[in-house]
C-alpha cells in the first residue's frame, strides 16, 4: 500500500470576526508546501489537490497547478496529484488543461497524475455555468478529448457537443507516454465501477472501511480485467481512499490535536453540496467555521432548518452511521479515522486496509484549524515509524498481486502504484 | 456486485446483455434506451420495487426508483406517484459515462430487490 497526503487548502474564519487576518492565504499556502517537502523527504508517495472554486473557508484550493509547479521545484521523488482538475469545459478549457498537465509532467520530470472530475456544488456550477444534468457528460468528453491532445501531432481538431475546435499541435507533449496516470473522482461505489470500466484510478472520496474496501477492490479489477473501455490511451488501475490523519504520542493527544479538522471538514463539505445550504450560501456573507461552532446550541434550540437541510450534528455524528451513501461519507469524515492516534494504534488499523489490497490510502491532514506544527509532527512520526513497513510489503506482495489482478489485460497501462 | 451474471430475471438479463453488447460497441446512446425499456418492464413485472424506500440526506425515506440517474433520461415523478413509471428524454445523445451509470443502477437494482 502506498501513501499520500490530500488538500483542500481549508481556512476557517476566526470565530471573533468576519473575515481572514491578511496574512491567512499567504500562511496555509506555504504551510502546505513545507509540509509536502517533508512528506517527500520521508517517502510519500503521493500529494493530490483538489480544484475548487468559491467555496470559502472550505477549500481555497482553486489554482492548484500552480502549487504543483512550485512542489515540482522543491521536491524530488513524491508523484504530484491534481485530485481532481474540473474539465467540463466551461471552467477550464481542455486544451488549456493539456497544456498545464504535460507542463507540469516535464517540470517534474515525470511525476504528474491526472486527477479528473466535474464537482457537484452550486457556487462552482452555477458560477461557471455548467449544467448540472449535463456535467458528467461534458466530462467525459473533455476528459477523452484531453488525452488525445496529449498524444496527438498534431491534434486533429475536435467538433463536440460542449466544445470544438480546429487542428492544432497542442504542445508541450506529457513526459509519461502516453499521457500521465489518469484518475476520477469517486464518491459513490457507482463512480469507482465507473472508473474500471473507462480504465482509470478510482480516488475514492467516501472515506470506506476496509470491509467495503475489499469488496470494491475484487469487483473494481474484475471490471478492468473483463469489461474495460479505456478512456485515454493507458490504463490506470488503482484504487485509493482517504482517511483523516492525526499522529501523536498518545491516542488522547492525537485526537486533540486533530481538533475539530474532520468535523468542520464533514460540516463544510456538506453544507457547500447540500444544495438547501451551499445552493444558498451569500458569498463573503457567511461565517462557515463559527456556525460549525455554534451548531452544538442550534441543536438544543431544535433548529428546523438546520435539522432539514441534513448537516450533519454533533449529536448525529455520535449516533449510528446514515444509510445514505454521501451522507454516510459525510458521517465517516466527521468521525475521528483509523489514521488518528499513536503510531500503533494506526499501524494497526490501516493494515486492515493493506489486507484488502488497498492501492494507496490518502491522509487528510491539513482541515479545520489544525495547528501546522501538530501537521508536521505527525508526518514525521508516520514517516519515519509506520511508512517503510508498508512500503517494504507494497514492493514484495502488493505488486505481486496486481500483477495477478493485471493477468491477461492487453490494454497499455501507465500506472504509479 | 453489479455482476451480470447474478441476474436472475432471465428477461432483464437479456435487456442487460443487449445494452452490454451497446456498450461494448460504443454505443452509449442506444444503451441508454435499451437500459430505461428494460427497467420500465422489470418495474412492471415487479411492481414492489416501487414501495422500496432509500433514506435522503435528512434522514426522510424516498422512493428507492427516484435515485434512477436524472442524466437525461428522467423518471418522471409524476408518473411514480401514479404508480405508472415513465421515462422523459430531454437529450438525444449520452456519453458513455452516463450509459455505464445507468447500467451499474439497473444491476444494482435488480441485484438489490433479489436479496
Amino acid at each position: 500500500m502506498k501513501f499520500g497526503l490530500f488538500y483542500e487548502l481549508q481556512l476557517p474564519k476566526p470565530l471573533d470576526g468576519e473575515t481572514w487576518d491578511p496574512d491567512a492565504e499567504r500562511r496555509i499556502f506555504h504551510e502546505m508546501l513545507e509540509q509536502v517537502e517533508l512528506a517527500d523527504r520521508l517517502g510519500f508517495d503521493y500529494v493530490f489537490e483538489v480544484e475548487h472554486h468559491f467555496l470559502e473557508e472550505y477549500s481555497h484550493s482553486s489554482a492548484p497547478e500552480m502549487m504543483m509547479a512550485a512542489l515540482s521545484q522543491r521536491t524530488k521523488n513524491i508523484r504530484l496529484g491534481h485530485g481532481i482538475v474540473l474539465t467540463p469545459p466551461k471552467y477550464n478549457h481542455p486544451a488549456r488543461i493539456a497544456e498545464r498537465i504535460s507542463a507540469l509532467d516535464i517540470l517534474s520530470n515525470g511525476r504528474a497524475e491526472f486527477g479528473t472530475g466535474e464537482s457537484a456544488s452550486d457556487m462552482e456550477l452555477g458560477g461557471f455555468g455548467v449544467d448540472r444534468q449535463m456535467k458528467k457528460a461534458m466530462w467525459e468528453e473533455a476528459t477523452r478529448e484531453i488525452t488525445n491532445m496529449m498524444v496527438s501531432e498534431p491534434y486533429p481538431g475536435f467538433e463536440g457537443e460542449f466544445f470544438s475546435m480546429p487542428e492544432r499541435n497542442v504542445i508541450p507533449k506529457p513526459l509519461q507516454k502516453p499521457h500521465p496516470p489518469l484518475w476520477v473522482a469517486a464518491s459513490r461505489r457507482e463512480t469507482t465501477m465507473v472508473a474500471a470500466r473507462l480504465g482509470m484510478g478510482s480516488l475514492g472520496f467516501g472515506f470506506e472501511t476496509p470491509e467495503e474496501l475489499g469488496e470494491r477492490a475484487r469487483e473494481y479489477y474484475r471490471l478492468v480485467r473483463e469489461e474495460c473501455f479505456p478512456i485515454g490511451h493507458a490504463i490506470n488501475p488503482a484504487l485509493a481512499v482517504l482517511n483523516t490523519f492525526m499522529c501523536a504520542e498518545t491516542d488522547e493527544e492525537a485526537v486533540r490535536r486533530s481538533a475539530n479538522g474532520p468535523g468542520f471538514f464533514s460540516y463544510s463539505l456538506g453544507y457547500y453540496y447540500n444544495p438547501m445550504t451551499g445552493g444558498k450560501h451569500q458569498p463573503g456573507g457567511h461565517n462557515l467555521h463559527r456556525a460549525y461552532t455554534e451548531l452544538g446550541q442550534a441543536e438544543k434550540t431544535g433548529d428546523g432548518a438546520l435539522a432539514a437541510s441534513g448537516l450533519l450534528t454533533r449529536d448525529a455524528i455520535a449516533k449510528d452511521e446514515p444509510q445514505e451513501e454521501v451522507q454516510r461519507a459525510l458521517y465517516r469524515a466527521a468521525r475521528s479515522g483509523s489514521a488518528i492516534g499513536t503510531v500503533d494504534t494506526i499501524r494497526n488499523n490501516i493494515k486492515k486496509y493493506e489486507e484488502q489490497h488497498l492501492d494507496t490510502l490518502i491522509f487528510v491532514a491539513q482541515c479545520g484549524d489544525r495547528k501546522h506544527e501538530h501537521i508536521m509532527e505527525s508526518i514525521e512520526r508516520f514517516g519515519t515509524q509506520v511508512l517503510p513497513e508498508f512500503k517494504e510489503r507494497h514492493e514484495t506482495e502488493h505488486r505481486a498481486w496486481r500483477k495477478q489482478q493485471l493477468d491477461g489485460v492487453d490494454f497499455p497501462i501507465n500506472s504509479s502504484i | 456486485m453489479a455482476n451480470l451474471a447474478d441476474v436472475t430475471d432471465t428477461q432483464l438479463r437479456s435487456e442487460l446483455e443487449t445494452a452490454h453488447g451497446q456498450l461494448r460497441s460504443n454505443q452509449p446512446t442506444q444503451a441508454v434506451h435499451t437500459l430505461s425499456d428494460a427497467f420500465l418492464a422489470y418495474l412492471e413485472r415487479n411492481p414492489s420495487v416501487l414501495q422500496k424506500t432509500t433514506p435522503m440526506r435528512d434522514g426522510r425515506q424516498i422512493p428507492v426508483v427516484m435515485r434512477w440517474p436524472a442524466l437525461g433520461a428522467n423518471l418522471s415523478m409524476e408518473s411514480i406517484r401514479d404508480g405508472r413509471p415513465r421515462i422523459e428524454f430531454t437529450r438525444e445523445r449520452f456519453a458513455m459515462s452516463e450509459a455505464l451509470t445507468y447500467y451499474e443502477f439497473t444491476v444494482e437494482t435488480a441485484l438489490g430487490e433479489q436479496s
